[in-house]
């Protein structure tokens, strides 16, 4: 028994799940469930599509090139049982996960470690551009509280000349 | 051959089916109508021919039934011999006379009435005497319908008698019941013979065929015989006394000595002695079986006495044979079917002794000359006196030494009978693994864990590649914790500032979302445009609430926007105008008394009475587009009138065009308590 990989997303295939396709020349398609079947028949590049392994990893949003994967390959020459070395392999398994994984946390933060910086940065502008939202500009908040309206002066020239007429 | 046809006879049918073939024949495969204003000669001829349609449909049915089943002179003597005993020879010529006559009444009838057809001279007596015709015939089927059964019982069995051929090689195995003669004919061929613990297991004849130097060999297996007179015999004995007689066959007595079959060996050499007159001509192998339960070499005096003279008796026949009286190898043979011992030698003794029995008839016809002068067998003349012995290489010498001395070694087959059989054992595949530790054949490897596959990381030096990985991980932590994570270099916002911006944030929000609700779509944008504020959304209250949010001192801006406000100052028009009349003395009553209006009119309304109206039903909301409620209520008015119609055929809206029933039963049915129904 082997888990095998979905030829859409990459994720580990079990036992009992998903649908093999093999292809006229012979090629095998495996997929883990429906919605990644369908992609595939809706002729979808899985490279374009952003939910799988092959676009995070083409993008460089995971880690790509890396020791541990090395220690996990399909060989295909069969080794003759030895008990001592499985058990040394079944431990040798977690051990190795949890670098890998150590690793793979790592090189998310990388990605991610900008983002303050920026973050105070945007902040920054925001409040020099916008702050007339909440605050009036400094001359009008000093201004006093006088009446500047315009006083208004009657100018009653014409009615002294028709009174004069 | 003729016995191959006893498979072929067609089926008898009996009485009543008879007729109904024959009847509805004639009514399908002749005319049918006639009417009693045709001429007399039509008619007469067609009831003539009714008749005589039927009368050849019975005689051919019945000639085929005669001539299908077989003539017990005409057919082998074993064929007849043995028809004779399974179904008594008289019964059968009885029956198949019976048809016989059948089938000339049936002639002279069909004659008669013909010539009675003649001279009929209406429908009504022509039909008469064809009904009388017919059923003169069917009663005469009716009375032998009894033969017909018979014979139909007959060709049934008929049809299952073993195809037997009488001139081929044959071996007849013969004996006392439960001797193990049907064991040994499961043994040699493919016969799927019972065997049970009981007597008369076989009740008939059974054939299978096996092989013995490329030519086939039928084996006959008999019903057991019992030693009785002739006469008191049964039809199953009677068929193995019949194969006995008439087949020219190797003949197998089988003796069983070990007495488990219930009969001693006295009367099984009784009966050796009753019947040896068959025997005369054939070549016979006395065989004594069950060897596993009481050995030959161990049997007491008077019963190795009996066996003797059996013995000499079967010699005689070699004798008679033209054999060496010497050559005694092939008369008494022992074996046992249940340990398998000996069986091959005793079918090959038979089948040999057959072989040259034939052989030397053949060679004593006078046809065999024919072939003989026609092949010859070259011989290579020898080129000088040396010898020359085939080749056989040192080492196939050895092995054949080694085979014969080494013992059977044990087979898996044996080991799984020993632990339960078939069902109950599964053999252990891992037991000739080659392993470093054998501890480790029976252990159990994962294949998966954690989401890997095991085979993927099994690897002779993964120790070793595990340690230089974790070193590397070592090495890179602490790389990073001497690298500080100083991305910020302490630069913070104030909590002033983060209140600000925050505040900035809710204020832009909620401008966008304004203008998204304000965005001019066709859906959204009203034809006529609303310059009246209805929502009151825009008072001066409102701004001198949002000035004091900026931090600057509103009552200058508030009091400024009442004063020019429209309620204080009225409308433009109204505005000049009035001020014209309050110059214009030399003005008309009439205008004043319109200026008065405009006056009024112009006068802004005080709050309360300007929420009462809003709030009325009906009410005149300035910012609608109505000129008056006057024409407010018109408009309602118009717009109730025209939903009406569409309400009252219960439609959803202007594009609901169903209509649910076109035609409700209680609309269209019914009678009507007082008037007429001449229309709905």
């Amino acid at each position: 028994m082997r888990l095998e990989k979905c030829w859409f997303c990459s994720s580990t295939i079990y036992p009992g799940h998903g649908i093999q396709f093999v292809r006229n020349d012979a090629k095998i398609f495996r997929f883990c469930r429906s919605k990644c079947h369908k992609n595939f028949k809706m002729k979808r590049n899985p490279r374009k599509v952003k939910w799988t392994k092959a676009y995070r990893l083409l993008h460089g949003k995971d880690m790509t090139k890396d020791s541990t994967f090395e220690l996990e390959r399909k060989r295909n020459r069969p080794e003759r049982y030895d008990r001592n070395v499985t058990e040394k392999t079944l431990q040798a398994i977690k051990k190795i996960d949890k670098i890998r994984v150590a690793r793979e946390a790592r090189h998310h933060a990388m990605r991610f470690k900008g983002k303050k910086a920026m973050e105070h940065r945007a902040a920054i502008t925001e409040l020099e551009k916008s702050i007339d939202l909440v605050k009036a500009p400094a001359p009008l908040l000093q201004a006093p509280q006088e009446d500047t309206a315009k006083l208004k002066v009657k100018v009653s020239q014409p009615e002294a000349e028709f009174m004069e007429e | 051959m003729v016995q191959y046809n006893f498979k072929k006879i067609t089926v008898v049918p009996s009485g009543k089916d008879f007729i109904d073939i024959i009847l509805s024949r004639t009514q399908r495969q002749t005319p049918t109508v006639v009417h009693k204003g045709y001429a007399i000669s039509r008619l007469r001829e067609f009831y003539m021919r009714k008749v005589k349609y039927t009368q050849q449909n019975f005689h051919e049915k019945l000639s085929a039934i005669i001539d299908e089943f077989p003539r017990l002179e005409g057919i082998h003597p074993f064929y007849g011999d043995l028809l004779h005993v399974l179904y008594n020879k008289d019964h059968y010529k009885l029956a198949l006379g019976q048809v016989n006559t059948a089938r000339n009444i049936i002639g002279k009838i069909a004659k008669d009435y013909v010539r009675l057809l003649k001279y009929g001279d209406s429908l009504y007596r022509c039909k008469s005497l064809k009904v009388a015709a017919l059923g003169r015939m069917c009663t005469v089927i009716k009375r032998i319908s009894p033969s017909l059964a018979y014979l139909e019982q007959i060709r049934q069995h008929m049809a299952r008698l073993p195809s037997i051929d009488p001139n081929t090689r044959t071996i007849l195995i013969c004996g006392y019941p439960n001797v193990g003669k049907s064991s040994f004919i499961n043994k040699i061929t493919r016969a799927d013979v019972d065997v049970q613990p009981y007597a008369f297991t076989t009740k008939s004849l059974f054939v299978g065929h096996t092989d013995y130097k490329y030519l086939r060999y039928q084996v006959i297996d008999t019903p057991g015989i019992l030693d009785r007179p002739f006469e008191d015999r049964n039809i199953i004995e009677m068929c193995s006394i019949t194969a006995l007689a008439h087949l020219k066959a190797a003949v197998l007595f089988f003796l069983d000595i070990s007495g488990s079959c219930g009969y001693s060996i006295a009367q099984q050499a009784a009966l050796f002695h009753s019947i040896k007159s068959l025997f005369m001509n054939k070549p016979l192998v006395i065989v004594c079986n069950k060897i596993d339960l009481q050995p030959l070499e161990a049997l007491p005096e008077e019963d190795m006495k009996l066996v003797m003279e059996m013995k000499a008796e079967a010699v005689k026949s070699i004798l008679a044979q033209g054999g060496d009286s010497k050559d005694d190898e092939g008369v008494l043979l022992t074996m046992s079917t249940m340990t398998d011992e000996g069986v091959i030698a005793v079918k090959n003794a038979a089948c040999e002794r057959l072989l040259n029995q034939r052989v030397e008839i053949k060679m004593k016809s006078k046809k065999i000359n024919d072939c003989l002068n026609r092949f010859h067998v070259a011989v290579p003349k020898p080129r000088d006196t040396k010898e020359r012995p085939p080749c056989i290489p040192q080492a196939v010498i050895e092995a054949r030494a080694t085979a014969n001395a080494k013992e059977k070694r044990k087979l898996e087959k044996d080991l799984e009978e020993e632990n339960g059989g078939a069902g109950v054992y599964s053999a252990s595949l891992r037991k000739h693994y080659l392993l470093a530790n054998d501890e480790w054949k029976e252990d159990v490897m994962p294949e998966i864990l954690d989401g890997h596959n095991v085979y993927d990381f099994v690897d002779p030096d993964i120790l070793q590649r595990l340690e230089e990985l974790e070193q590397e991980e070592g090495l890179r932590l602490e790389g990073e914790a001497v690298e500080e994570d100083f991305e910020m270099d302490g630069k913070e916002l104030t909590e002033e500032e983060k209140a600000l911006l925050s505040e900035i944030r809710r204020k832009k929000k909620l401008l966008i979302q304004e203008h998204r609700i304000k965005k001019s779509t066709a859906e959204s944008r009203p034809v006529v445009p609303r310059k009246f504020d209805k929502d009151r959304k825009y008072t001066t209250d409102r701004m001198g609430r949002e000035l004091s949010a900026l931090g600057i001192n509103p009552s200058a801006a508030v009091n400024r926007a009442r004063s020019r406000s429209l309620s204080t100052r009225g409308r433009k028009r109204d505005r000049s105008l009035a001020g014209q009349g309050e110059d214009g003395e030399a003005m008309d009553i009439d205008t004043e008394h319109s200026n008065k209006k405009l006056r009024v009119r112009s006068r802004s309304i005080s709050a309360s009475r300007s929420r009462a109206i809003i709030a009325a039903p009906g009410g005149f909301t300035p910012g609608e587009g109505f000129r008056d409620i006057v024409q407010k209520q018109q408009a309602l008015k118009i717009a109730k009138k025209s939903v009406r119609h569409r309400n009252k055929a219960a439609c959803k809206g202007e594009g609901d065009r169903v209509i649910p029933n076109l035609k409700p039963k209680h609309l269209f049915s019914g009678k009507r308590g007082k008037g007429k129904t001449t229309r709905r």
